[in-house]
């Protein structure tokens, strides 16, 4: 490639009186400066209708939900419950919370159940990505006061992380997940991770 | 799921007013709006800054989590631009190799993963970073992967030959990684679904003393 | 303009569209080569200007943030198809090799120069568009396209050269 004369650079960045450059020079920066121009006409569509068009389908109350751009993309499934990659000691009692009572989970959802073994504790929550880790969203039971603490709910196929909250102020990974990852800020801490099969 | 799709349907920033302190919001704001200038997903950087607003994480941290999460997005958008150009511009598959590199899956690996399998990757990222959490070499998990795919199991079944190594490396008697891929590659494509046991036995179990 | 939309006002939106949808479409042309291929890649980076445009703090850099989704939708598209696919379909044939520049009708110029910037790497000729065709300062290119000043000189330097060179064999 042959470069161009430095002087005809800074005329082109602004840089130097255009009209100061010699004569020989002068021909770049005009063919330049004319392909420039020539580059500039107008475009003679318009999308501005399409748009708006978009933007009033997308009302707020029915724009969208931006699906699975977070989850692991579903491909067909069948209805399963999850389950973890550890020993197999890692399901208690199915329980179906308040917050989806007796739900059957539909074509992309399953079955996410949790236990955590947290004898002494005044309340176990389940904390994570699938419920914007919103505390009080999802408790789990010890109905026989014997240190299990179970739950069950309804969740999108795909990839979640999620800690247990013990006593409203403990966060603790869930031994029973088989799978971590690092929370990303910088102390060490690891959420579970959780793969729910529809 | 009426919920999740009512939270998803706010705009980044009325999710996190309110949930993260409010000297991290304009940060957070701009590292959220660099990513949708990007055409990167956002929905991970969201959850990452509500991770921080609920555990207490102090600004500073939580932002460098966040900036983190983006980088690892950006990453993850050049691994799948060099494996699948095609498929560059689907969120999905940027946040599941975003998800892989967060679990310590080896670039080079997760590209290798992608390059021969259109479909989309979750499932054989997590079952190759299961395998390699469980210690099993990275070029002979994803060869069994790959021999897995060629034998017709896909998606979620992919787990399951990663369960079926790990139960392998369990038997009695121990055996070694090579010895446990072996015995998989063996039983391909009759992998075990994993199931959970039943829930009574683990109560049982549970209710010995542990 | 922006704070209109954000309090709920979607209308407003067509202002910003009418106002920056002209430069908009001419850098997408120019980088895309194909005015259908600009159209859709405008259309989609201005929904979802419009989806997030609430991480665009502050109003002065709407134009900067605006170039920069759709640049990132050039790319992505450059990324999914060759450049020298791309009809020229509007503009004229090429008029005969012996003409020199000056005799050229207008259109057959046009076409040359697009032709020639068809021919830059998809980095140069984002960042002789931004410069030379929408005017931006390097300050505002850095702002458009993540990358420092100083490269984004180089890279519209090189630019020059190339098209000068590939302008040179045109004609």
């Amino acid at each position: 490639m042959t470069a161009i004369d430095p002087r005809v650079q800074e005329a082109l960045d602004g840089e130097r009186d255009p009209t100061t450059l010699p004569a020989e020079l002068r021909e770049a920066y005009a063919r330049l400066t004319a392909a420039a121009t020539l580059l500039r006409d107008p475009p003679a569509t318009s999308v501005a209708d399409r748009v708006m068009a978009q933007i009033r389908r997308e009302a707020p109350a029915t724009r969208p939900p931006r699906r699975s751009n977070w989850l692991l993309r579903p491909v067909t499934f069948r209805l399963r419950p999850v389950w973890t990659l550890a020993v197999a000691a890692a399901v208690a009692a199915v329980v179906f919370l308040p917050f989806r009572e007796s739900a059957i989970p539909g074509a992309e959802e399953g079955v996410a159940q949790f236990v955590g073994h947290f004898p002494g504790a005044r309340s176990v929550e389940v904390v994570g990505s699938f419920n914007d880790w919103q505390r009080g969203a999802l408790a789990l039971r010890d109905e026989d006061h014997d240190g299990i603490w179970h739950g069950a709910v309804v969740l999108p196929a795909g990839q979640h992380e999620y800690m247990f909250v013990v006593d409203g102020e403990r966060w603790v990974a869930d031994p029973l997940a088989g799978r971590y990852v690092d929370d990303g800020f910088g102390a060490g801490q690891q959420n579970s991770l959780l793969i729910v099969r529809p | 799921m009426t919920l999740l799709l009512l939270l998803l349907l706010q705009s980044p920033h009325a999710r996190l007013e309110g949930r993260v302190p409010a000297a991290a919001l304009p940060p957070l704001d701009s590292l959220i709006g660099q990513a949708v200038a990007e055409s990167l997903p956002t929905e991970p950087l969201v959850q990452k800054a509500l991770e921080g607003g609920a555990k207490g994480i102090p600004v500073p941290r939580l932002v460098n989590g966040v900036r983190h999460g983006l980088v690892q997005l950006r990453d993850a958008r050049a691994i799948v631009s060099r494996a699948t150009p095609a498929r560059a511009s689907l969120d999905g598959d940027v946040a599941a190799v975003a998800a892989a590199l967060a679990r310590g899956l080896d670039p080079g690996l997760i590209e290798r993963l992608l390059s021969a399998d259109s479909e989309p990757p979750g499932p054989v990222l997590h079952a190759a970073a299961d395998l390699v959490a469980h210690r099993f070499p990275a070029d002979s998990a994803a060869d069994l992967l790959r021999t897995a795919q060629q034998q017709g199991l896909h998606g979620t079944r992919l787990l399951d030959v990663a369960v079926a190594a790990s139960h392998e490396l369990q038997r009695e008697g121990g055996r070694t990684p090579t010895e446990a891929l072996a015995r998989v590659r063996a039983m391909l494509p009759n992998i075990p679904v994993a199931t959970p046991p039943h829930p009574r036995t683990v109560t049982r179990r549970a209710g010995r003393g542990s | 303009m922006v704070a209109q939309v954000l309090a709920g006002d979607g209308e407003a939106f067509g202002i910003i569209i009418r106002r920056y949808e002209p430069g908009l479409l001419r850098f997408a042309t120019r980088m895309l080569g194909s005015p259908d291929a600009a159209a859709d890649a405008v259309a989609e980076s201005l929904v979802r200007a419009y989806r997030h445009l609430a991480q665009c703090r502050d109003p002065q850099h709407l134009k900067s943030w605006l170039y920069r989704i759709t640049g990132n939708r050039c790319r992505s598209h450059i990324g999914r198809r060759h450049m020298s696919d791309v009809a020229l379909d509007d503009a004229p044939p090429l008029a005969d090799p012996v003409d020199t520049w000056a005799v050229l009708e207008r259109g057959e110029q046009v076409a040359l120069v697009e032709r020639a910037l068809a021919a830059l790497q998809p980095e140069k000729r984002e960042a002789f568009v931004l410069k030379h065709v929408e005017g931006l300062s390097y300050e505002e290119m850095a702002d458009v396209t993540g990358a420092r000043i100083p490269t984004l000189k180089m890279r519209v330097h090189r630019a020059r050269e190339a098209l000068l060179l590939a302008l040179k064999e045109l004609v």
